[in-house]
C-alpha cells in the first residue's frame, strides 16, 4: 500500500529544548492513523514539520513521497489541516473566513462548502470574535475539509466541540476517508482515537514508544482475571503459568494478572468446576497509561 | 438542532467560480488582496495626517511669513543658530536663501517629521504583517495554503507597499497644491510637482528602508523586539544625522545619505535617494527569505533576563497590572530620557549664540511667543514641547496595555475571582499612572543630567519634566475612561487620537489665528514653561482631575456594559 506520510528519523530540537526525536512514521493511504501522547510530547510538532511550517533538524518527512522541505506547495495543496491552537480574524464573519481560505486554493465546491456549513451548524454570519469556543473550532474543521482534501492532517480537532458536534465530525470523517481520503489524527483523548483509528502511535518525550494497531495496542496490556471456584483454590498450579503475575488469593476467588495470551489460563481453569470466569479486556486508555505512567491496570468493570 | 442532518457529498467534484480580479485586488481574493483590505483604516490615517499636515503647513506658512523680509528673518535665524543643531531637522546650510521659501521652511522645519512619521507607521506594519499573524496563530493556517511562504511574504509586502506609496501620492499632489494655492510667486514658494514627487519619494525610502529593516528583524526577535529595535536605530540614526555627531552612525544614516535631497527647494540628490532605496530592497528581501527559511512562529526573541515575581506582580490586581507594564514604562523612560538628556545637553551653547544678538532672540521671539532664548532653559522649553507628544503616546500604549486584559480575553477570567469590575478599572488606571511615574522619573534623570552639562538649570529640568507626566497621566485618564464607559478595543486608539489632535491644535491655532477658546481646549497651552520654573496651576490640577475622573468614570462605565469576550 502507498504510504502517504513517512517520517524517517525526524528530529526537531529548539535550542536546549526537546522538540522530537527520530521520529519514524508510515501511514498508508485511505487510513486513519491516531497520533497520540499527552500535551508537549511532540505531536504538533511532528505535523508542523510535515507541512513544512518548521524545518527538521535532521531525518525528513515524506508526504504523497515528497518532501516536506522540498516542494511544501505541493503538499499544501492536497492537504487539510487544523492547528491544534489558531485564532483566525476576528472581524471577519464565519464565511468570510471561509470565502478567504476557499480563494487561497482558489475556489472550492461552494455547495459542498454550504453542505459542511449547514451539517455543522454554523452561522456564517456572525463575526469571529463573537463566536463561542466550539464555533470557533467549527470554522477550523470547514476550513480544512472544503477543498476535499486527500489527506487531513488534525491536530486535536475536536477540541471545545460538544459531543454532538463530535459525531457529526466522526461521521464526516469516516465519509471522508470512504471516498478515499488519508487521515492523521493527533489527539491526547484516548476514547476519540480508539474509535476512528485504525493504527496508532504514541508519543512520549519526543519519541514514538509504539506503533500498532488498535487491537495490537489493547493486547499490550495485562489483561485482568478472576476465577471464583467452587472449591479450594489452587493457587500455585496458576502461579506457574507463563505470563499470570500479581496472584491474590481470596476465599475461593484467584485474582491475577495475565500478560499476553490468556489460553493457558483458560486451559488450566478448566479442569476446576468454575462459578464465574471474568477477563477484562483494558481499554486503550489503560494501555495508554500502563505505558506512560506505569499505572497498573485495574479490574473496575465486568466486561467479559 | 440540525447538526445530524448528513448532507450527501457529491460524487463529481463542482467546477469552482473564478476569483474576481477586484476581489485579488481588494477583499478576500488573496492574501494581498485581505492584506489591502485590513490595512485601508491605516492608510486612511497616515494620508489624511500627512495630507492634511502638508495643506496646513502651507497655509500656515504662508500666514505667519507673508513678506520678503519675514521671510529674511528666517535666513538670519536659522543662520545664527550653532552649526551642529542648525540641520536637525532639515539640511538649513544647503538651502541657503531658499529657506525663507514655502519649500524652504518646511523642509526645515518639517521635514524630518514627515519621514520619522511615515517610517514609524512602516515599521509597525512591516514588524507585524507577519509576526503579528504568527504570534496570534491565524498564520499556521494561511501557510497551509497551497503556496509558499515566500510568495505569503511578497503578497503582505506588496500590500503594505501600496498602501505606503498611495500615502506618498497623496503627499506629493498636498504640498504641490497647497504651495501653490498658499504660496506667495514673487516669495519663490510654488513647488512644482517634480519637487512635491522628489520630497514623497524621499518620505517613502525612508519608510521603506527602516520598515525593511523591521521586516528583517521580524522572523528573529518577533514583532515588539524587531519593532522597538527598528524604532531606535531609526530615530538615533536621525539624530547622528541631524547633529552630525561622525562616526560610524552618521556614516550608516539613511538621512545623511540623502542630507543634500531637499526637492522642496529644487535640489535633488538621486544617488543618495537611490542608495537609501537599494539598501531598503535589500533588508526587504532579507526579511522575506528569512521568513522563508525559517520556522514559522518560531523567534530568538530578545534575550531579557527573568524578572523576579515580586517585579512581575503577582500579588494583586495593580501589581499585576503594573507588572505588565513595567518594560513598556521602561522602553518609553529610557528612550526618551536619552532624548532629553541630549537635546538637554545642547541648549546652552544655543543660548550663548542667539542671547548675544538681540535681532535674533526677537526673531525667534516672533515664530515661538513667549519663550526666553537668551536662556537655555528657555531653549528647554521649546524642545520638551515637542515631548508632549512622545508622553501622549506612551500614555495611549499604557492604556492599550490595560485594554488588552478584555481584548486577549483575560478579563473574565479575571472576574470570575472575588476582583470586581470596577476595582479592575481603578488597579489598571493605578498602575498606569505608576507606569507614566516610572517613564518620567527616568525621563526627568536624563533630561537632568543632559541639562546639568548643557547649562540650564537641572532642578527646573527635573522638575519640569514631571508636567509630561502630568499630561501623560491625563491621557491615561480619557483612555480608561473610553475604555470603560464604551469599549476597550477603543480605548488607545481614541488616546493616541487626543494625543494628535492636542498637539496640532497647540502648534496651528496661533499661526492660522483661530479664536482663543479653540487653542484653549489643547490641555499642552496650559502648561506653562515649567522648564524654567513657570508652571500653570490650571494645567496641574486639569491633568489631575482628568486622570482621576476619567478612571472612576470608566470603573463606573464598566458595571454598566457587557464584558467583552
Amino acid at each position: 500500500m502507498t504510504a502517504v506520510i513517512q517520517t524517517e528519523k525526524l528530529t526537531k530540537s529548539y535550542g536546549s529544548h526537546r522538540g522530537i526525536i527520530d521520529v519514524d512514521l508510515q501511514v498508508a493511504q485511505g487510513e486513519v492513523f491516531g497520533f497520540l501522547g499527552p500535551n508537549g510530547a511532540g505531536k504538533t510538532t511532528t505535523i508542523r514539520t510535515m507541512l513544512d511550517l518548521i524545518r527538521p533538524t535532521s531525518g525528513r518527512a515524506l508526504v504523497f513521497g515528497i518532501e516536506s522541505s522540498a516542494d511544501p506547495v505541493a503538499i499544501h495543496r492536497r492537504v487539510g489541516y487544523i492547528p491544534g491552537e489558531f485564532a483566525l480574524y476576528d472581524r471577519l464573519t464565519g464565511s468570510q473566513t471561509l470565502e478567504y481560505f476557499a480563494n487561497l486554493r482558489g475556489g472550492v465546491d461552494r455547495a459542498y462548502q454550504a453542505s459542511l456549513i449547514e451539517r455543522f451548524d454554523l452561522d456564517p454570519s456572525r463575526r469571529y470574535k463573537e463566536y463561542s469556543k466550539g464555533n470557533k473550532q467549527k470554522v477550523g474543521v470547514i476550513i480544512a475539509l472544503q477543498h476535499r482534501p486527500e489527506l487531513l492532517l488534525l491536530d486535536e480537532p475536536t477540541s471545545g466541540l460538544d459531543p454532538l458536534v463530535q459525531q457529526t465530525f466522526f461521521a464526516t470523517l469516516r465519509e471522508t476517508v470512504q471516498s478515499g481520503a488519508t487521515v492523521f489524527l493527533s489527539s491526547h483523548i484516548l476514547s476519540e482515537v480508539e474509535k476512528s483509528a485504525d493504527r496508532v502511535a504514541i508519543i512520549r518525550d519526543g519519541c514514538i514508544v509504539k506503533t500498532d494497531t488498535v487491537e495490537g495496542l489493547r493486547d499490550l496490556a495485562h489483561h485482568q482475571v478472576e476465577l471464583r471456584f467452587a472449591g479450594p483454590v489452587p493457587a500455585d498450579e496458576f502461579a506457574a503459568l507463563p505470563g499470570v503475575s500479581d496472584l491474590v488469593a481470596d476465599d475461593h476467588v484467584l485474582r491475577m494478572r495475565v500478560a499476553g495470551a490468556i489460553t493457558p489460563v483458560v486451559r488450566a481453569a478448566a479442569r476446576y468446576e468454575l462459578l464465574d470466569f471474568v477477563s477484562r479486556e483494558p481499554s486503550l486508555e489503560e494501555t495508554f497509561l500502563a505505558q506512560y505512567g506505569q499505572v497498573p491496570v485495574e479490574v473496575t468493570g465486568d466486561g467479559h | 438542532m440540525a447538526i445530524s442532518a448528513g448532507a450527501p457529498r457529491p460524487t463529481v467534484a463542482a467546477s469552482f467560480p473564478p476569483i474576481p480580479l477586484h476581489r485579488r485586488l481588494y477583499g478576500f481574493g488573496s492574501v494581498y488582496g485581505k492584506t489591502i483590505r485590513d490595512s485601508r483604516l491605516a492608510v486612511i490615517i497616515a494620508a489624511g495626517l500627512f495630507g492634511g499636515l502638508s495643506l496646513v503647513l502651507g497655509a500656515a506658512i504662508g500666514t505667519v511669513f507673508p513678506t520678503p523680509a519675514a521671510r529674511l528673518e528666517v535666513d538670519k535665524l536659522v543662520g545664527s543658530m550653532p552649526a551642529s543643531m542648525v540641520n536637525l531637522f532639515g539640511n538649513a546650510t544647503l538651502m541657503g536663501p531658499k529657506l525663507g521659501t514655502l519649500g524652504g521652511y518646511m523642509s526645515w522645519k518639517y521635514g524630518a517629521l514627515f519621514g520619522l512619521g511615515a517610517g514609524l507607521w512602516s515599521i509597525l506594519a512591516l514588524s507585524g504583517t507577519l509576526a503579528g499573524e504568527s504570534a496570534r496563530g491565524s498564520l499556521d493556517f494561511v501557510a497551509a495554503a497551497p503556496f509558499g511562504k515566500r510568495r505569503i511574504a511578497l503578497e503582505k509586502l506588496a500590500a503594505h507597499l501600496t498602501m505606503l506609496w498611495l500615502a506618498m501620492a497623496v503627499i506629493a499632489v498636498m504640498v504641490f497644491v497647497s504651495s501653490n494655492v498658499f504660496g506667495d510667486p514673487s516669495l519663490g514658494d510654488p513647488i512644482p510637482l517634480g519637487g512635491s514627487i522628489g520630497f514623497a519619494l524621499w518620505v517613502g525610502f525612508i519608510a521603506m528602508c527602516f520598515g525593511g529593516l523591521a521586516l528583517a528583524l521580524a522572523p528573529l526577535l518577533g514583532r515588539a523586539g524587531s519593532a522597538a529595535v527598528a524604532g531606535i536605530v531609526m530615530v538615533a540614526l536621525w539624530v547622528a544625522s541631524g547633529l552630525n555627531v561622525g562616526g560610524p552612525l552618521v556614516a550608516v544614516s539613511p538621512f545623511h545619505w540623502t542630507v543634500n535631497h531637499i526637492p522642496l527647494v529644487g535640489f535633488y540628490d538621486w544617488t543618495g535617494l537611490a542608495t537609501v532605496g537599494v539598501v531598503a530592497v535589500i533588508f526587504l528581501v532579507i526579511g522575506v527569505e528569512l521568513f522563508r527559511r525559517r520556522d514559522l512562529g518560531v523567534t530568538a526573541g530578545l534575550s531579557l533576563p527573568a524578572l523576579p515575581k515580586d517585579v512581575l506582580g503577582v500579588r494583586g490586581p495593580v501589581a499585576r497590572a503594573f507588572g505588565d507594564q513595567l518594560p513598556r514604562a521602561l522602553a518609553w523612560g529610557l528612550g526618551m530620557g536619552l532624548m532629553g538628556g541630549l537635546l538637554a545637553s545642547l541648549v546652552g551653547s544655543f543660548a550663548n549664540q542667539v542671547g548675544k544678538d538681540t535681532t535674533i532672540t526677537k526673531t525667534f521671539a516672533t515664530i515661538f511667543p513667549g519663550y526666553d532664548f537668551a536662556t537655555a532653559g528657555g531653549w528647554l522649553q521649546l524642545y520638551v514641547a515637542l515631548f508632549y507628544i512622545a508622553a501622549g503616546f506612551a500614555a495611549a500604549t499604557f492604556v492599550s496595555k490595560w485594554a488588552s486584559d478584555e481584548t486577549e480575553g483575560r478579563l473574565e477570567e479575571v472576574l470570575a475571582g472575588p476582583t470586581s469590575r470596577a476595582r479592575w478599572v481603578i488597579a489598571g488606571g493605578v498602575a498606569a499612572v505608576g507606569a507614566v511615574v516610572l517613564m518620567t522619573a527616568i525621563l526627568a534623570l536624563g533630561i537632568g543630567l543632559g541639562a546639568s552639562t548643557g547649562g540650564a538649570t537641572a532642578g527646573d529640568a527635573i522638575l519640569g519634566s514631571a508636567s509630561l507626566g502630568l499630561y501623560a497621566v491625563a491621557i491615561v485618564g480619557i483612555g480608561v475612561a473610553v475604555g470603560g464607559l464604551w469599549r476597550t478595543s477603543l480605548a488607545a486608539e481614541i488616546a493616541a487620537l487626543v494625543v494628535v489632535a492636542t498637539y496640532l491644535i497647540d502648534l496651528l491655532a496661533p499661526p492660522l489665528k483661530m479664536p482663543d477658546w479653540f487653542h484653549q481646549l489643547a490641555l499642552t497651552a496650559h502648561m506653562g514653561q515649567p522648564m524654567v520654573g513657570q508652571w500653570d496651576a490650571f494645567g496641574i490640577v486639569a491633568c489631575v482631575v482628568i486622570a482621576v475622573v476619567g478612571i472612576l468614570l470608566g470603573a463606573w462605565g464598566v458595571t454598566r456594559r457587557d464584558v467583552a469576550r
